[in-house]
């Protein structure tokens, strides 16, 4: 167990290595079109002043690789730049940001768990029964949804027509965090529903797959044979082995919907870290685009580290080293 | 003495999309207490299916048991019910697998897969099914079974995960005990250890077993009876001592001469059986294995061929006096 | 490998076939299929069995029909369009021109500028699958390149390769994209170009591992020992049995680079206006999604269906080339 905890680790190394260094080129001069400066600073016009300061921090007048162990070094520090426009560190920007972009992700892992792992239960045990082909057409037509679009169609069914059809009296609130007139977890359905549709139905697909997999397997007939109802066959042997991938995905996926929630986000107006990204997109104010994408680029390496590791304690294959013969 | 199981004219079949596969076509025989009946035959001959038959164990819809009846001290298993089945399964009639590794849930101790019908059937605590299982690996030579007991099944070698598997099908004391091909994925040396504790179980609990092999060699030691099946069907069925001394049916004798065997001269005397065994789908008109014999003529190409009593209950389909049996080399194929 | 593609020749939705373990069961018992014949040889027969299952496969018939239908319309968009329902650029500055429900004129409605919505959807189509096609064939280029460099020599190329591509996934691929987009700046090249280079990685693992499959077969050890060159065995006796994983994933690939692009333009990351764009027209959209939902309605339809349309085309193929993929 340790031994692979600690190789893990070490594989992740490459990795980092590479990702600082696509991270430090997409801002380096002469690799690409563009102006060092104005990726540091944003597009607007600056002092002279600020710009020698700016080259001077960076060391933009320095051989590349110099450039490259002062990127590494601020980054250490936990310096991600500042945002010139706003006069405020990036990292303190997103720092706010995060707890809101933390609770979409929960409220959206909650939903992708139950309804996923129910749908594929069931469109396995009851293979190419009506629920089945149910399933099966609803994941196909779910992943090829543009999420966006979903939680526009949301705002307008759940939003105003529900509301006109009732006559006001139900409807969901569909944007912003809180208003006085709904709890706060209301403010959560639309937004969770949404941002989970997609891995919704990849969990279901591969629950699916999975079930129907390890229900195939030798040591299930070894279980009925013991003498097992069914439903201790498919619900204890079966959904045990079957669960290891998709507890895989969806741990790979909280990382995902922690730093890629910026579609639903900016449909909602949620304000966390996506949403600020979008922000700013549109104002070119690059600092924090690139900050952010920094920021969740580490957090879903270490998400995806502590998934890895999970699986080893899930796998008893994994946490007990290799194979007996 | 009453026969403890009496199989009378199985029949299991699977509709595919090819087709009907009468992978089961009349099957019969009888199981005493405490006796060993070896199912021998080629893959595709059948011998799985009528284990898991017995066992109820066909997967339906695609698969089921057509007609026949399998009694078990008197009682119908198919007509039971599936709870009562169930209560037979696994206490009664319990059955261990070719692939002891694939056999095995990898993400359950193996201490606990033991206790588990344990506590099924004996109504026992999560603690007494452990210390019985306990108990049990050390009966079938797992050093250290206390540990072992807590031990995943990967972290077992193939001949342990056997023993393991031997131990759990034991658990409940069952009266018969179906080992298909329980030694097919192991080593030379590892089998014949799995045999050995097999016949030790034997002597200590009492059970009767029905041992499905292809490898006619693996039982000659510890079979009473013999039953040589070919492409769905039984084709020679009798003591142990009639079949491998005076086999009567040219499929058996295949059988036999592909066996390694120190008493013969190597050259010459082997008679492997030429040919693919036939589709279940499309089996050969008359006797099922007519393409692949030696001396098949007119009759054997049109009708089926049924059981006789070639004396002293041994039976077999082939209609060939014994007299007719080639002494030595391999007869020339006639008219082919 | 044949006999197991005769085992798959069923429509994957009808419930009447023994699929999976039902099969393993008496998998052992059953008579093997005479015969493993050589990949190669046989590959005329496996591009007309896999046709033949393909149109049993009724999802991804509609799915290619809707695709032809799509590629005649926008392709032939000049003939019709503009005539009947107006050029998809033309603002209308006439009063009450502007966000006009659907109508016989306007079957889409028009837009906040006037212009008629369901000639920027027809137009928009050009946008997306251009962009569809070329970042995926972007991405086939490089994929195919770095995966057979990986797949072929081994050792430290394959090394390299992997870890790049590691590196790539590490990143939540919207992301890169916009900051890919935000250093290249925003435009419809850039958007596919971004894309494209996004999606090497998955093509070149799904290729590198058909070759390790391939390279274990015998025929390619004895092509070697005949003397073939690198290329030629690469291009005679590995490229004919890799294919068909890479025809799925790219197929599936264009839906994928489909709805990027819908969603940089979205975020204005994409195709800049005014291009009709679906994402874009979506984006344009937002504020008027109560004042004029059939802005919202039909550019998102339009790329809902054309997605699908290549999932289940994709799903299709790979069931009926029985290639096997991880979810």
């Amino acid at each position: 167990m340790l031994k692979y905890v600690v190789r893990r680790i070490f594989q992740m190394i490459p990795v980092f290595i590479g990702v600082t260094l696509i991270l430090f080129i997409l801002r380096a001069p002469g690799v690409l079109p563009g102006d060092p400066v104005r990726m540091i600073t944003g597009e607007r016009a600056i002092t002279e002043a600020l710009r020698l300061q700016v080259i001077e921090k960076h060391a933009l007048d320095q051989p590349l690789h110099r450039q490259y162990i002062i990127y590494l070094q601020n980054l250490m520090r936990g310096d991600l730049g500042e945002s010139y426009q706003r006069g405020r560190p990036v990292v303190d920007i997103f720092a706010e940001k995060f707890p809101n972009t933390l609770r979409l992700a929960l409220a959206g892992i909650i939903v992708e768990v139950i309804i996923g792992l129910t749908a594929g239960i069931i469109s396995a045990v009851r293979q190419y029964s009506f629920l089945d082909v149910l399933v099966t057409l609803s994941t196909s037509i779910l992943v090829s949804v543009p999420v966006f679009w979903l939680g526009m169609l949301f705002q307008i069914f759940f939003g105003i027509r529900l509301k006109e059809w009732t006559g006001g009296a139900f409807y969901l609130p569909i944007s912003g965090m809180s208003s006085g007139e709904f709890p706060d977890w209301v403010h959560l359905i639309l937004p969770a529903i949404t941002l989970a549709s997609v891995s919704t139905a990849y969990v279901a697909r591969i629950m699916r797959s999975q079930m129907l997999e390890s229900m195939g397997q030798d040591y299930i007939r070894t279980a009925e044979a013991k003498g097992l109802t069914r439903r201790a066959v498919t619900f204890r042997h079966a959904l045990k082995n079957a669960l290891i991938p998709v507890v895989t995905f969806v741990g790979i996926d909280f990382g995902v919907m922690m730093g890629g929630a910026i579609l639903t986000e900016t449909v909602f107006s949620w304000p966390g870290v996506g949403r600020e990204i979008f922000l700013a997109v549109g104002q070119r104010d690059w600092p924090i685009v690139m900050g952010g994408v920094v920021i969740i680029v580490f957090l879903v390496m270490i998400i995806n580290l502590l998934v890895d590791l999970s699986y080893a304690l899930l796998d008893p294959r994994i946490r007990y080293g290799g194979a007996g013969e | 003495m009453s026969a403890l199981l009496e199989v009378k004219d199985l029949a299991t079949h699977f509709m595919t999309r090819d087709g009907v596969v009468k992978a089961v076509d009349g099957v019969s025989f009888v199981l005493e207490p405490g006796k060993t009946l070896a199912v021998v035959g080629e893959s595709g001959s059948g011998k799985s299916v009528t284990a898991l038959s017995i066992m109820r164990l066909i997967q339906e819809p695609q698969g089921r048991i057509v007609s026949g009846e399998i009694l078990f001290k008197g009682d119908d298993i198919r007509k039971m019910s599936d709870s009562q089945v169930r209560s037979v399964r696994g206490d009664r009639i319990a059955m261990i697998f070719q692939d002891p590794m694939t056999s095995l849930n990898p993400v359950f101790r193996v201490g606990r897969q033991i206790g588990e019908s344990l506590i099924l059937h004996k109504g026992m605590t999560r603690k007494q099914a452990f210390e019985r299982a306990v108990e049990l690996l050390e009966m079938v030579g797992i050093p250290h079974p206390r540990d072992r007991a807590k031990d995943y099944p990967h972290q077992f070698s193939g001949g342990m995960r056997q023993r393991a598997m031997i131990a759990m099908a034991l658990a409940c004391d069952p009266d018969i005990l179906i080992a298909d091909e329980p030694t097919t994925a192991l080593d030379v040396t590892i089998q014949a250890q799995i045999l050995e504790l097999m016949m030790e179980m034997q002597e200590r609990t009492g059970a009767a077993i029905i041992m499905i092999t292809h490898d006619l060699g693996v039982v000659a030691d510890m079979a009473d009876d013999v039953m040589v099946m070919y492409a769905g069907k039984q084709v020679e069925y009798g003591t142990s001592d009639r079949v491998f001394y005076e086999p009567r049916h040219p499929y058996t004798w295949g059988l036999l001469a592909s066996l390694p065997r120190h008493d013969v001269d190597e050259k010459g005397t082997l008679l492997p059986i030429t040919g693919q065994p036939p589709s279940l789908i499309n089996v050969p008109p008359g006797c099922a294995f007519h393409p692949r014999c030696p001396h098949a003529r007119g009759l054997c190409r049109e009708e089926v061929p049924g059981l006789h009593d070639v004396g002293g209950g041994h039976l077999t389909t082939c209609p060939l006096a014994p007299d007719e049996r080639p002494s030595e080399a391999p007869a020339q194929r006639e008219g082919a | 490998m044949t006999d197991k593609y005769d085992d798959r020749s069923h429509d994957s939705t009808s419930p009447t076939d023994a699929d999976g373990h039902e099969v393993k069961h008496e998998g052992r018992t059953l008579p093997t299929l005479p015969g493993g014949l050589h990949d190669t040889t046989t590959s005329r027969t496996l591009w007309g069995d896999a046709w033949r299952r393909l149109r049993k496969n009724k999802l991804a018939v509609a799915g290619l029909i809707w695709i032809c239908l799509i590629v005649v319309m926008t392709l032939s968009a000049d003939l019709w369009v503009p005539p009947n329902f107006g050029d998809p650029l033309a603002i209308d500055t006439t009063p009450g021109a502007n966000l006009q429900p659907p109508s016989l004129e306007h079957p889409f409605g028009t837009d906040k500028l006037g212009r008629d919505v369901f000639s920027r959807v027809v137009y928009g189509a050009r946008v997306s699958l251009t962009v569809g096609l070329l970042a995926v064939s972007i991405s086939l280029v490089i994929g195919l390149l770095l995966g057979a460099l990986s797949g072929y020599y081994s050792g430290f190329v394959d090394g390299l390769v992997m870890r790049a591509a590691d590196v790539f996934f590490a990143f939540p691929y919207i992301l890169f994209a916009i900051a890919l987009i935000a250093v290249l700046g925003p435009s419809y090249r850039n958007v596919f170009i971004a894309i494209g280079i996004l999606g090497w990685p998955s093509i070149a693992r799904v290729f590198r591992s058909s070759i390790f499959s391939v390279k274990e077969n015998e025929y390619v050890d004895a092509a070697r020992a005949m003397g073939a060159s690198d290329l030629r065995i690469m291009f005679r006796h590995i490229m004919p049995n890799a294919i068909a994983p890479i025809i799925v994933y790219g197929t599936m690939s264009i839906g994928g680079a489909i709805i990027t692009e819908a969603a940089l333009s979205f975020l204005g990351m994409g195709v800049q206006p005014p291009t009709p764009s679906w994402g874009l027209m979506l984006s344009d959209a937002k504020s008027l999604m109560f004042a004029a939902p059939w802005l919202t309605i039909w550019p998102g339809f339009a790329i809902l269906t054309t997605v699908l349309a290549f999932v289940l085309m994709g799903d299709g193929m790979r069931d009926a080339l029985d290639v096997k993929m991880k979810d």
